[in-house]
Protein backbone atom coordinates (compact mmCIF):
# COMPACT_ATOMS: atom_id res chain seq x y z
CA UNK A 1 0.00 0.00 0.00
CA UNK A 2 1.19 3.39 -1.22
CA UNK A 3 -0.27 6.41 1.59
CA UNK A 4 0.83 10.08 1.39
CA UNK A 5 0.22 12.48 4.12
CA UNK A 6 0.42 16.11 3.34
CA UNK A 7 3.28 16.47 1.20
CA UNK A 8 4.70 19.32 0.22
CA UNK A 9 7.62 19.77 -2.32
CA UNK A 10 8.66 22.97 -3.37
CA UNK A 11 11.78 23.36 -6.39
CA UNK A 12 13.08 26.45 -6.41
CA UNK A 13 10.41 28.14 -4.14
CA UNK A 14 7.86 26.85 -6.55
CA UNK A 15 5.29 24.36 -5.29
CA UNK A 16 5.55 20.93 -6.95
CA UNK A 17 3.20 19.25 -5.02
CA UNK A 18 0.73 21.29 -2.14
CA UNK A 19 -0.21 19.24 0.73
CA UNK A 20 -1.18 16.28 -0.84
CA UNK A 21 -2.91 12.97 0.69
CA UNK A 22 -3.12 9.63 -1.32
CA UNK A 23 -3.86 6.28 -0.60
CA UNK A 24 -3.39 3.71 -3.09
CA UNK A 25 -4.23 0.13 -1.94
CA UNK A 26 -1.19 -2.98 -2.76
CA UNK A 27 -2.45 -4.67 -6.18
CA UNK A 28 -4.47 -1.23 -7.51
CA UNK A 29 -4.28 -0.38 -10.90
CA UNK A 30 -4.03 3.71 -10.99
CA UNK A 31 -3.81 6.62 -13.49
CA UNK A 32 -2.26 9.63 -12.41
CA UNK A 33 -3.15 12.43 -14.60
CA UNK A 34 -2.83 16.37 -16.07
CA UNK A 35 -0.97 18.80 -17.94
CA UNK A 36 2.67 19.17 -17.84
CA UNK A 37 3.86 20.44 -14.86
CA UNK A 38 1.00 19.33 -12.92
CA UNK A 39 3.39 17.18 -10.81
CA UNK A 40 3.00 13.58 -11.71
CA UNK A 41 6.97 13.09 -12.36
CA UNK A 42 7.31 14.55 -8.85
CA UNK A 43 4.58 12.38 -7.34
CA UNK A 44 6.37 9.57 -8.61
CA UNK A 45 9.59 10.21 -7.78
CA UNK A 46 8.75 10.69 -3.87
CA UNK A 47 6.66 7.33 -4.19
CA UNK A 48 10.36 5.88 -5.21
CA UNK A 49 12.31 8.21 -2.69
CA UNK A 50 14.31 9.70 -5.11
CA UNK A 51 13.12 13.11 -4.03
CA UNK A 52 12.57 13.71 -0.45
CA UNK A 53 9.76 15.86 0.39
CA UNK A 54 9.89 18.87 2.44
CA UNK A 55 7.09 18.21 4.65
CA UNK A 56 4.97 15.18 5.27
CA UNK A 57 5.02 11.46 5.28
CA UNK A 58 4.88 8.84 2.80
CA UNK A 59 4.74 5.21 3.32
CA UNK A 60 4.99 2.47 1.52
CA UNK A 61 3.89 -0.70 2.82
CA UNK A 62 4.09 0.67 6.18
CA UNK A 63 7.76 1.69 5.96
CA UNK A 64 7.82 5.21 6.39
CA UNK A 65 10.36 6.95 3.59
CA UNK A 66 11.42 10.00 6.09
CA UNK A 67 12.50 7.25 8.60
CA UNK A 68 15.07 5.01 6.93
CA UNK A 69 18.56 5.16 6.05
CA UNK A 70 19.94 4.97 2.83
CA UNK A 71 20.79 1.44 2.51
CA UNK A 72 17.19 0.02 3.42
CA UNK A 73 15.70 2.54 0.44
CA UNK A 74 18.44 0.75 -1.70
CA UNK A 75 16.49 -2.78 -0.90
CA UNK A 76 12.79 -1.08 -0.75
CA UNK A 77 14.09 0.25 -4.58
CA UNK A 78 14.41 -3.51 -5.65
CA UNK A 79 10.96 -4.06 -4.57
CA UNK A 80 9.65 -1.12 -6.74
CA UNK A 81 9.99 -1.20 -10.68
CA UNK A 82 10.33 2.39 -12.34
CA UNK A 83 10.06 3.45 -16.33
CA UNK A 84 11.66 6.94 -16.23
CA UNK A 85 9.98 9.36 -18.97
CA UNK A 86 13.88 9.30 -20.53
CA UNK A 87 14.11 5.55 -20.07
CA UNK A 88 17.67 5.88 -18.72
CA UNK A 89 19.13 3.22 -20.86
CA UNK A 90 23.10 2.72 -20.16
CA UNK A 91 24.50 3.17 -24.46
CA UNK A 92 27.43 1.26 -24.14
CA UNK A 93 25.13 -1.93 -22.91
CA UNK A 94 23.55 -4.13 -24.81
CA UNK A 95 19.82 -4.75 -24.34
CA UNK A 96 19.95 -7.54 -22.92
CA UNK A 97 22.65 -6.21 -20.38
CA UNK A 98 20.45 -3.58 -19.27
CA UNK A 99 17.74 -5.35 -18.56
CA UNK A 100 19.63 -8.09 -16.74
CA UNK A 101 21.34 -5.28 -14.87
CA UNK A 102 18.27 -5.11 -12.84
CA UNK A 103 18.22 -8.42 -11.85
CA UNK A 104 21.99 -8.30 -10.89
CA UNK A 105 22.73 -5.76 -8.27
CA UNK A 106 20.23 -7.66 -6.57
CA UNK A 107 22.55 -10.60 -6.71
CA UNK A 108 20.43 -13.01 -8.78
CA UNK A 109 22.09 -16.19 -9.62
CA UNK A 110 23.39 -15.71 -13.54
CA UNK A 111 21.03 -18.71 -15.05
CA UNK A 112 17.87 -17.24 -13.36
CA UNK A 113 19.29 -13.63 -14.90
CA UNK A 114 19.83 -15.21 -18.58
CA UNK A 115 16.43 -16.95 -17.89
CA UNK A 116 14.17 -14.26 -16.75
CA UNK A 117 15.64 -11.51 -19.01
CA UNK A 118 15.00 -13.17 -22.03
CA UNK A 119 11.32 -14.23 -20.90
CA UNK A 120 10.82 -10.28 -20.39
CA UNK A 121 12.28 -9.23 -23.47
CA UNK A 122 10.23 -11.82 -25.49
CA UNK A 123 7.10 -10.23 -23.14
CA UNK A 124 8.17 -7.15 -24.53
CA UNK A 125 8.21 -8.32 -28.11
CA UNK A 126 12.57 -7.44 -28.41
CA UNK A 127 13.69 -11.08 -28.08
CA UNK A 128 15.56 -10.44 -31.68
CA UNK A 129 16.84 -7.07 -30.29
CA UNK A 130 18.94 -8.22 -27.34
CA UNK A 131 22.66 -8.46 -28.90
CA UNK A 132 21.38 -4.58 -29.80
CA UNK A 133 22.38 -1.47 -28.02
CA UNK A 134 20.28 1.66 -27.42
CA UNK A 135 21.25 4.03 -29.79
CA UNK A 136 20.30 1.44 -32.62
CA UNK A 137 16.60 1.41 -31.10
CA UNK A 138 13.69 3.18 -32.26
CA UNK A 139 12.49 5.64 -29.36
CA UNK A 140 9.63 2.99 -29.22
CA UNK A 141 12.03 0.03 -28.69
CA UNK A 142 13.71 1.62 -26.26
CA UNK A 143 10.85 2.94 -23.91
CA UNK A 144 9.99 -0.99 -24.43
CA UNK A 145 13.98 -1.69 -22.34
CA UNK A 146 12.85 0.49 -20.24
CA UNK A 147 9.47 -1.18 -19.36
CA UNK A 148 11.61 -4.86 -19.18
CA UNK A 149 14.44 -3.54 -16.93
CA UNK A 150 11.38 -2.37 -14.54
CA UNK A 151 9.72 -5.37 -15.00
CA UNK A 152 12.10 -8.02 -15.06
CA UNK A 153 12.55 -8.25 -11.37
CA UNK A 154 8.81 -8.88 -10.33
CA UNK A 155 8.23 -5.67 -8.50
CA UNK A 156 5.32 -5.45 -6.00
CA UNK A 157 5.05 -1.80 -6.91
CA UNK A 158 5.41 -0.37 -10.71
CA UNK A 159 5.79 3.05 -11.43
CA UNK A 160 5.38 4.32 -14.85
CA UNK A 161 6.18 7.70 -15.85
CA UNK A 162 4.73 8.65 -19.52
CA UNK A 163 5.10 4.99 -20.56
CA UNK A 164 3.45 5.04 -23.91
CA UNK A 165 4.72 8.57 -25.15
CA UNK A 166 6.93 7.53 -27.93
CA UNK A 167 4.92 4.40 -28.82
CA UNK A 168 2.02 4.22 -31.77
CA UNK A 169 -1.17 3.33 -31.18
CA UNK A 170 -0.82 -0.54 -31.37
CA UNK A 171 2.13 -0.53 -29.18
CA UNK A 172 0.51 1.57 -26.85
CA UNK A 173 -2.04 -1.11 -26.71
CA UNK A 174 0.27 -3.91 -26.36
CA UNK A 175 2.10 -2.40 -23.71
CA UNK A 176 -0.79 -1.58 -21.77
CA UNK A 177 -2.02 -5.18 -22.23
CA UNK A 178 1.54 -6.15 -20.01
CA UNK A 179 0.55 -3.83 -17.95
CA UNK A 180 -2.52 -5.50 -16.93
CA UNK A 181 -1.11 -8.38 -16.90
CA UNK A 182 1.20 -7.77 -14.45
CA UNK A 183 -1.03 -5.66 -12.56
CA UNK A 184 -2.97 -9.17 -12.46
CA UNK A 185 -0.69 -10.80 -11.07
CA UNK A 186 -0.26 -8.97 -8.05
CA UNK A 187 1.55 -5.72 -8.72
CA UNK A 188 0.43 -2.24 -7.88
CA UNK A 189 0.49 -0.09 -10.77
CA UNK A 190 0.86 3.83 -10.88
CA UNK A 191 1.12 5.05 -14.29
CA UNK A 192 2.02 8.65 -14.84
CA UNK A 193 0.05 10.03 -18.23
CA UNK A 194 -1.81 12.80 -20.48
CA UNK A 195 -2.79 10.91 -22.72
CA UNK A 196 -6.06 10.39 -22.48
CA UNK A 197 -6.71 7.64 -24.90
CA UNK A 198 -4.87 5.40 -22.60
CA UNK A 199 -7.71 5.57 -20.15
CA UNK A 200 -10.83 5.67 -22.41
CA UNK A 201 -12.90 2.05 -21.61
CA UNK A 202 -11.67 1.90 -18.59
CA UNK A 203 -12.85 1.61 -15.18
CA UNK A 204 -9.82 1.66 -13.40
CA UNK A 205 -9.25 4.93 -10.98
CA UNK A 206 -7.64 8.04 -12.24
CA UNK A 207 -5.79 10.74 -10.37
CA UNK A 208 -6.14 14.04 -11.31
CA UNK A 209 -3.56 16.32 -10.41
CA UNK A 210 -3.43 20.33 -11.22
CA UNK A 211 -0.73 22.34 -9.84
CA UNK A 212 0.54 19.66 -7.37
CA UNK A 213 -2.56 18.50 -6.00
CA UNK A 214 -5.70 16.28 -6.66
CA UNK A 215 -8.50 18.08 -8.16
CA UNK A 216 -12.34 16.90 -8.07
CA UNK A 217 -13.49 15.93 -11.44
CA UNK B 1 31.31 11.57 -24.02
CA UNK B 2 34.60 10.76 -23.75
CA UNK B 3 35.57 7.14 -24.21
CA UNK B 4 35.81 4.59 -21.23
CA UNK B 5 39.12 2.99 -22.58
CA UNK B 6 40.68 6.76 -23.37
CA UNK B 7 40.11 7.83 -19.76
CA UNK B 8 41.47 4.60 -18.17
CA UNK B 9 44.65 5.21 -20.38
CA UNK B 10 44.90 8.72 -18.78
CA UNK B 11 44.46 7.37 -15.50
CA UNK B 12 46.74 4.47 -16.03
CA UNK B 13 49.05 7.35 -17.74
CA UNK B 14 49.13 9.47 -14.47
CA UNK B 15 49.52 6.80 -12.04
CA UNK B 16 52.99 5.61 -14.25
CA UNK B 17 54.24 9.13 -14.35
CA UNK B 18 53.39 9.81 -11.22
CA UNK B 19 55.27 6.66 -9.76
CA UNK B 20 58.10 7.19 -12.33
CA UNK B 21 58.64 10.55 -11.48
CA UNK B 22 58.86 9.30 -7.16
CA UNK B 23 61.14 6.04 -8.58
CA UNK B 24 63.55 8.75 -10.12
CA UNK B 25 63.51 10.60 -6.67
CA UNK B 26 64.08 7.32 -4.76
CA UNK B 27 67.38 6.17 -7.06
CA UNK B 28 68.83 9.21 -6.97
CA UNK B 29 68.54 9.77 -2.86
CA UNK B 30 69.38 6.02 -2.53
CA UNK B 31 72.75 6.94 -5.03
CA UNK B 32 73.29 10.03 -3.32
CA UNK B 33 72.86 7.95 0.28
CA UNK B 34 74.94 5.43 -1.01
CA UNK B 35 77.78 7.52 -2.54
CA UNK B 36 77.84 9.68 1.16
CA UNK B 37 77.78 6.22 3.12
CA UNK B 38 81.09 5.14 1.13
CA UNK B 39 83.12 8.27 1.44
CA UNK B 40 81.93 7.98 5.32
CA UNK B 41 82.90 4.33 4.81
CA UNK B 42 86.62 5.10 4.18
CA UNK B 43 87.11 7.29 7.88
CA UNK B 44 90.28 6.23 9.04
CA UNK B 45 91.54 6.87 12.47
CA UNK B 46 95.64 6.88 12.97
CA UNK B 47 96.99 5.38 16.33
CA UNK B 48 100.58 6.46 16.67
CA UNK B 49 102.58 4.79 18.70
CA UNK B 50 105.65 5.72 21.31
CA UNK B 51 109.40 4.96 19.70
CA UNK B 52 109.96 2.40 22.51
CA UNK B 53 106.51 1.02 23.02
CA UNK B 54 107.23 -2.94 23.84
CA UNK B 55 106.08 -5.93 21.57
CA UNK B 56 103.63 -7.00 23.96
CA UNK B 57 101.80 -3.79 24.05
CA UNK B 58 101.78 -3.44 20.50
CA UNK B 59 100.52 -7.06 20.06
CA UNK B 60 97.85 -5.56 22.96
CA UNK B 61 96.88 -3.06 21.23
CA UNK B 62 96.77 -4.96 17.65
CA UNK B 63 94.06 -7.04 19.52
CA UNK B 64 92.00 -4.37 21.18
CA UNK B 65 91.74 -3.27 17.69
CA UNK B 66 90.81 -6.77 16.03
CA UNK B 67 88.27 -7.30 18.83
CA UNK B 68 86.41 -4.08 17.72
CA UNK B 69 83.45 -4.79 15.12
CA UNK B 70 83.54 -1.30 14.14
CA UNK B 71 87.16 -1.20 13.35
CA UNK B 72 89.28 -2.35 11.04
CA UNK B 73 93.19 -2.17 11.19
CA UNK B 74 94.02 -1.53 7.68
CA UNK B 75 97.69 -2.10 7.72
CA UNK B 76 100.41 -0.91 10.13
CA UNK B 77 102.55 1.66 9.45
CA UNK B 78 106.07 0.81 10.77
CA UNK B 79 108.89 3.96 11.66
CA UNK B 80 110.64 3.25 8.25
CA UNK B 81 107.87 2.28 6.42
CA UNK B 82 106.13 5.92 7.65
CA UNK B 83 109.85 7.80 6.90
CA UNK B 84 109.47 5.94 3.38
CA UNK B 85 106.01 7.20 2.39
CA UNK B 86 106.94 10.61 3.72
CA UNK B 87 109.55 11.07 1.42
CA UNK B 88 107.57 9.35 -1.07
CA UNK B 89 104.88 12.00 -0.80
CA UNK B 90 107.20 15.04 -0.58
CA UNK B 91 109.05 13.83 -4.06
CA UNK B 92 111.72 16.10 -5.58
CA UNK B 93 112.04 17.85 -1.77
CA UNK B 94 112.57 14.74 0.00
CA UNK B 95 116.15 15.96 0.28
CA UNK B 96 115.04 18.20 2.98
CA UNK B 97 114.53 14.56 5.49
CA UNK B 98 118.15 14.32 4.85
CA UNK B 99 119.24 17.03 7.29
CA UNK B 100 117.65 15.20 10.22
CA UNK B 101 119.22 13.29 12.76
CA UNK B 102 117.33 10.40 13.00
CA UNK B 103 113.53 9.35 11.40
CA UNK B 104 111.23 11.68 13.82
CA UNK B 105 107.88 9.76 12.75
CA UNK B 106 106.17 7.15 14.92
CA UNK B 107 104.85 3.63 14.24
CA UNK B 108 101.13 3.84 13.49
CA UNK B 109 98.00 1.45 12.58
CA UNK B 110 95.81 2.85 10.04
CA UNK B 111 92.30 1.94 11.17
CA UNK B 112 88.87 1.74 8.83
CA UNK B 113 86.08 2.80 10.66
CA UNK B 114 82.75 1.23 9.75
CA UNK B 115 79.58 4.08 10.29
CA UNK B 116 77.34 0.96 9.75
CA UNK B 117 78.95 -0.15 13.00
CA UNK B 118 78.55 2.89 15.15
CA UNK B 119 77.85 6.50 15.42
CA UNK B 120 80.41 9.29 16.33
CA UNK B 121 79.60 9.61 19.66
CA UNK B 122 80.84 5.40 19.79
CA UNK B 123 84.46 6.58 18.14
CA UNK B 124 84.80 9.26 20.49
CA UNK B 125 84.46 6.50 23.23
CA UNK B 126 86.78 4.41 21.46
CA UNK B 127 89.27 6.53 20.91
CA UNK B 128 89.48 7.85 25.06
CA UNK B 129 89.54 3.91 25.64
CA UNK B 130 92.58 3.49 23.21
CA UNK B 131 94.49 6.63 24.57
CA UNK B 132 94.30 4.50 28.09
CA UNK B 133 96.92 1.75 26.47
CA UNK B 134 100.00 1.72 27.15
CA UNK B 135 102.82 2.88 24.33
CA UNK B 136 99.89 4.64 22.55
CA UNK B 137 101.53 8.05 21.56
CA UNK B 138 98.18 9.68 20.28
CA UNK B 139 95.03 8.89 18.45
CA UNK B 140 93.84 10.87 15.52
CA UNK B 141 90.47 11.12 14.71
CA UNK B 142 88.58 13.58 12.61
CA UNK B 143 85.78 14.07 14.67
CA UNK B 144 84.41 17.44 12.97
CA UNK B 145 84.15 15.68 9.67
CA UNK B 146 82.28 12.65 10.98
CA UNK B 147 79.96 14.52 12.86
CA UNK B 148 79.67 16.78 9.56
CA UNK B 149 79.00 14.04 7.91
CA UNK B 150 76.43 12.30 10.52
CA UNK B 151 74.73 15.64 10.04
CA UNK B 152 74.76 15.43 6.26
CA UNK B 153 73.29 12.23 6.61
CA UNK B 154 70.62 13.07 8.45
CA UNK B 155 69.79 15.75 6.19
CA UNK B 156 69.50 13.82 3.05
CA UNK B 157 67.58 10.94 5.46
CA UNK B 158 64.84 14.40 6.70
CA UNK B 159 64.84 15.82 2.92
CA UNK B 160 64.19 12.65 1.81
CA UNK B 161 61.57 11.72 4.05
CA UNK B 162 59.88 14.84 3.60
CA UNK B 163 59.87 15.42 0.07
CA UNK B 164 58.84 11.21 -0.87
CA UNK B 165 55.92 12.44 2.20
CA UNK B 166 55.00 15.09 -0.09
CA UNK B 167 55.77 12.90 -3.55
CA UNK B 168 53.20 10.60 -1.93
CA UNK B 169 50.25 13.12 -0.99
CA UNK B 170 50.97 14.72 -4.48
CA UNK B 171 50.55 11.69 -6.37
CA UNK B 172 47.16 10.54 -4.03
CA UNK B 173 45.98 13.74 -5.45
CA UNK B 174 46.78 13.45 -8.42
CA UNK B 175 45.47 10.05 -8.84
CA UNK B 176 42.35 10.76 -7.33
CA UNK B 177 41.32 13.04 -9.43
CA UNK B 178 42.37 11.31 -12.65
CA UNK B 179 39.84 8.19 -11.22
CA UNK B 180 37.28 10.95 -10.25
CA UNK B 181 37.55 11.54 -13.99
CA UNK B 182 36.97 8.09 -14.88
CA UNK B 183 33.92 8.20 -12.62
CA UNK B 184 32.83 11.03 -14.41
CA UNK B 185 32.39 9.28 -17.29
CA UNK B 186 30.36 6.58 -15.41
CA UNK B 187 28.47 8.49 -13.61
CA UNK B 188 24.98 7.87 -15.41
CA UNK B 189 25.92 4.18 -14.76
CA UNK B 190 26.31 4.43 -11.26
CA UNK B 191 23.45 6.63 -11.12
CA UNK B 192 21.02 4.23 -12.92
CA UNK B 193 22.93 1.46 -10.82
CA UNK B 194 21.41 3.12 -7.68
CA UNK B 195 17.88 3.51 -8.97
CA UNK B 196 17.31 -0.14 -9.54
CA UNK B 197 18.51 -1.12 -6.17
CA UNK B 198 22.45 -1.71 -6.26
CA UNK B 199 23.60 -1.34 -2.98
CA UNK B 200 26.91 0.59 -2.25
CA UNK B 201 28.99 -2.21 -2.19
CA UNK B 202 27.66 -3.35 -5.38
CA UNK B 203 28.54 -0.44 -6.75
CA UNK B 204 32.02 0.27 -4.86
CA UNK B 205 33.92 -3.26 -5.25
CA UNK B 206 34.21 -2.80 -9.32
CA UNK B 207 35.83 0.38 -8.57
CA UNK B 208 38.40 -0.45 -5.89
CA UNK B 209 39.16 -3.77 -7.90
CA UNK B 210 39.47 -0.99 -11.01
CA UNK B 211 41.78 1.28 -8.74
CA UNK B 212 43.64 -1.96 -7.49
CA UNK B 213 44.39 -3.28 -11.27
CA UNK B 214 45.24 0.75 -12.33
CA UNK B 215 47.77 0.73 -9.44
CA UNK B 216 49.54 -2.99 -10.18
CA UNK B 217 49.87 -1.81 -13.64
CA UNK B 218 51.31 1.46 -13.04
CA UNK B 219 53.83 0.33 -10.39
CA UNK B 220 54.98 -2.31 -12.88
CA UNK B 221 55.62 -0.19 -15.90
CA UNK B 222 56.91 2.72 -13.63
CA UNK B 223 59.63 0.61 -12.32
CA UNK B 224 60.35 -0.93 -15.85
CA UNK B 225 61.14 2.48 -16.94
CA UNK B 226 62.51 3.54 -14.63
CA UNK B 227 64.98 0.63 -15.00
CA UNK B 228 65.19 1.65 -18.79
CA UNK B 229 66.10 5.03 -17.85
CA UNK B 230 68.71 4.01 -15.52
CA UNK B 231 70.41 1.83 -18.38
CA UNK B 232 70.26 4.80 -20.45
CA UNK B 233 72.03 6.93 -17.94
CA UNK B 234 74.79 4.12 -17.36
CA UNK B 235 75.57 4.06 -21.11
CA UNK B 236 75.97 8.16 -21.05
CA UNK B 237 77.03 8.98 -17.39
CA UNK B 238 80.92 8.54 -18.23
CA UNK B 239 80.37 11.73 -21.38
CA UNK B 240 77.75 13.48 -19.51
CA UNK B 241 77.70 13.29 -15.96
CA UNK B 242 81.50 12.45 -15.35
CA UNK B 243 80.51 10.08 -12.74
CA UNK B 244 82.39 7.00 -13.60
CA UNK B 245 83.92 7.54 -10.50
CA UNK B 246 80.86 6.99 -8.76
CA UNK B 247 78.87 3.80 -9.57
CA UNK B 248 75.35 4.45 -10.32
CA UNK B 249 73.41 1.70 -9.16
CA UNK B 250 69.76 0.65 -9.95
CA UNK B 251 67.37 0.43 -6.72
CA UNK B 252 67.48 -3.01 -4.71
CA UNK B 253 64.91 -4.77 -4.47
CA UNK B 254 63.08 -3.84 -1.45
CA UNK B 255 62.80 0.23 -2.43
CA UNK B 256 61.29 -1.27 -5.93
CA UNK B 257 58.83 -3.44 -4.17
CA UNK B 258 58.18 -0.39 -2.12
CA UNK B 259 57.20 1.98 -5.05
CA UNK B 260 55.22 -1.02 -6.44
CA UNK B 261 53.45 -1.48 -3.10
CA UNK B 262 52.63 2.15 -2.51
CA UNK B 263 51.11 2.55 -6.69
CA UNK B 264 48.98 -0.57 -5.47
CA UNK B 265 47.77 1.48 -2.35
CA UNK B 266 47.58 4.56 -3.71
CA UNK B 267 45.26 3.61 -6.80
CA UNK B 268 43.19 1.66 -4.25
CA UNK B 269 42.54 4.64 -2.02
CA UNK B 270 42.68 6.86 -4.84
CA UNK B 271 39.28 5.18 -6.19
CA UNK B 272 38.20 5.12 -2.54
CA UNK B 273 38.50 8.85 -2.23
CA UNK B 274 36.92 9.07 -5.76
CA UNK B 275 34.20 7.09 -5.58
CA UNK B 276 33.19 8.26 -2.23
CA UNK B 277 31.50 11.29 -4.29
CA UNK B 278 29.79 8.92 -6.60
CA UNK B 279 27.67 6.78 -4.67
CA UNK B 280 27.03 9.24 -2.70
CA UNK B 281 24.43 10.27 -5.27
Amino acid sequence: MIQLFHINKNFGGKPAILDLNLKIRAGEFVFVTGPSGAGKTTLLRLIFGSDIPDSGQILINGINLSRINRSKLTFLRRKIGFIFQDFRLLPKKTVFDNVALALEVVGERANNIKKSTRQTLKLVGLAEKEKAFPLQLSGGEQQRVAIARAIVKKPLILLADEPTGNLDPILTQDIMVLFRSIHLKGTTVVIATHNQELMNNTALRKIPLQKGNIIDC
Amino acid sequence: MMNDSFVHLISLGTIIVSMLIFGTFLLLSFNIKTWLEDWGHSLTMAVYLEDDISLTNKDHIAAFLKSVPSAKIKRFISKDDAYRDLKIALGPHSDILEGLPNNPLPASFEVILDIHEANIDGFKKFQKKLESYKGIEEVQFSEDWSRRFEGMMNVVRYIGFTIGGCFCLCVLFIITNTIKLTLYSRSKEIEIMKLVGATDYFIRVPILIEGLIQGCLGGLLAILALYCGYLLLVTKKISFLSLAVLEFQFLPYEYWLSIFVISVILGLIGSMIAVGRFVNL
